[in-house]
């Protein structure tokens, strides 16, 4: 008795947690008093700053995952079997730098793209993105548990360092890389201080924004937005759920 | 020609990986960083002169900040042992519940990957009158899944012969984890309360959507909100400021955690 009460308790609690997800679904068939597809026409056919917001995100978030990735498995490798004096503490500096809250490392941001004259260009939202540490840390930890043996093994066949991260590190790590890559897209996708900060014309914005600002558009389009909004994120989860618990595996840094 | 081989050597290969990071970090934010260190030292940006702590006393004194200092505060020491205590009770029924329960898993990590945006709408249309709620409900809501995920990658990672050997000790259910499945996974659970807090100095997010705008009640005028003003005004020297005040508390965070996960380590 006592556990199916707790158990049903936990299922509300769980309900309680995707409930928001499903209203905002609901809510955007939902007219004065009836079922209707009004807001999506509103949204689509009347809101035209909708379509480059979507678009934005879309190229935000797909070149930030993709040229991270780039920059981080090696750089991730690179600090699991280099040797030299002070990695300990460089690394102990991308941990540091992990976990700074964005409005510490806004400021910095801002100051390095306005000299390097990116201020309200595609470019001032995405390459600050590129170099977060995260996938450094998160990938480097995971790199602990890699078969060595098949590395040696490679470096006696070939010398390019780029080849064996190919062939023989990243199928053992594909695990972690698919996890960071959805972390990543998922925070690149719901970014709002960068562009609200970092970009000033409007063709550049991307949904957050657009949807933080939509109250300036006729008929109830907010809700649509949303659901659109939500949509590429759930299509993720649902093919790449099972890696999450197993490649961020990060909990115990100080091992 | 020592030298030549030396240049390609796998060690060295190895260090050339770390290149375009360390590279994109120095730029976009060591040497800016520096920078910002400059500022907060200096009286503004055209007569540039030194003023000591001067800036360091004053957003010290400042009312703005002070009270989002508090209300920061007042979320970390509310908000995070809630989550935490949330987050252990789902990552243990997730792990070791009954079938119908473990499928609700989506439930608790979807939030994280969900745009706060697109949910912003529906929690005004719940939440109503001047509390705090909103805010704190949402910040957990958003930050369950990634200590979900975390202490469930933990708890899977102990060893089944822990549990057998404590079973036929005769502990069993929630004694069972209580004493056995928390203690192990202690490290991880300490992780997660030092991302939870670096997530909370994070909620300024949440809160603009929330109220739509930078001036929200002064009971959700959280520390990125005096921020964030400053970063409009263009007040560098506040802003340069609070985030030494913001990064040397996260230093000393982080340094914390550290020193009790080595503790607490198996």
């Amino acid at each position: 008795m006592k556990k199916i009460t707790l158990s049903a308790l936990f299922l509300i609690l769980a309900t309680a947690f995707i409930l928001p997800v499903i209203a905002t679904i609901a809510t955007s068939f939902y007219g004065e008093r009836n079922f209707t597809l009004q807001n999506y026409t509103d949204l689509l056919f009347d809101a035209f700053a909708f379509y480059p917001a979507f678009w934005n995100s879309l190229l935000y978030a797909g070149v930030i995952v993709i040229v991270q990735l780039f920059v981080v498995i090696p750089c991730a490798f690179g600090f699991a079997n280099a040797s030299f004096k002070g990695k300990g503490i460089l690394f102990i500096f991308y941990i540091i730098l992990m976990m700074m809250p964005l409005q510490v490392t806004i400021l910095p941001n801002f100051i390095g793209l306005r000299d390097l004259g990116l201020i309200d260009t595609r470019l001032a939202v995405i390459l600050p993105a590129i170099f977060s540490p995260f996938g450094v840390v998160v990938i480097n930890q995971y790199m602990q548990g890699m078969n060595n043996s098949i590395i040696e093994a490679a470096r006696l066949e070939t010398n390019s360092i780029i080849k064996i991260i190919f062939h023989t590190v990243i199928p053992q790590v594909k695990i972690c890389i698919f996890a960071v890559a959805v972390f990543i897209f998922a925070e690149s996708w719901n970014m709002l201080e960068q562009p609200m900060l970092f970009l000033r014309s409007t063709n550049l914005q991307n949904l957050s924004v657009f949807i933080s600002e939509s109250g300036s558009y006729a008929g109830n389009i907010l809700f649509p937005a949303s659901v659109f909004f939500f949509i590429p994120v759930l299509i993720l989860y649902s093919f790449f759920n099972n890696y999450l618990e197993k490649g961020l595996t990060f909990g115990e840094l100080a091992k | 020609m020592r030298f030549l081989r030396k240049l390609k050597s796998w060690n060295m290969k190895c260090i050339y990986l770390l290149i375009p990071s360390l590279a994109g970090t120095f730029i976009f934010f060591v040497i800016p960083f520096v920078r910002v260190i400059y500022y907060s030292f200096i009286d503004n940006q055209f007569r540039r002169n030194f003023v000591g702590l001067d800036n360091y006393v004053q957003t010290f004194q400042n009312e703005f900040f002070q009270l989002a200092l508090q209300n920061s505060l007042l979320l970390i020491v509310i908000c995070i042992p809630v989550l935490i205590l949330l987050a252990i009770i789902i990552s243990l029924v997730l792990s070791y519940g009954i079938k119908t329960l473990r499928k609700t898993r989506a439930a608790f990590i979807l939030p994280m990957l969900i745009p706060t945006a697109s949910v912003a709408e529906i929690w005004r249309l719940v939440f109503t009158g001047e509390t705090v709620l909103p805010v704190y409900t949402l910040f957990i809501w958003k930050n369950i899944g990634i200590c979900v995920i975390l202490l469930t990658a933990a708890l899977t990672a102990i060893e089944p012969e822990i549990f057998e050997a404590a079973k036929m000790d005769g502990a069993k259910g929630i004694k069972l984890h209580k004493r056995i499945s928390v203690p192990l996974i202690l490290p991880t659970i300490i992780f997660t309360i030092l991302l939870s807090i670096v997530n909370s100095f994070r909620v300024f997010k949440e809160s603009y959507l929330f109220y739509g705008t930078n001036y929200p009640p002064s009971h959700s005028y959280t520390l990125q909100f005096y921020m964030n003003n400053n970063f409009l005004k263009l007040d560098y020297q506040a802003l340069a400021t609070s985030s030494v005040y913001t990064m040397i508390l996260v230093i000393i965070l982080v340094l914390v955690c550290f020193g009790l996960q080595r503790r607490y380590s198996r």
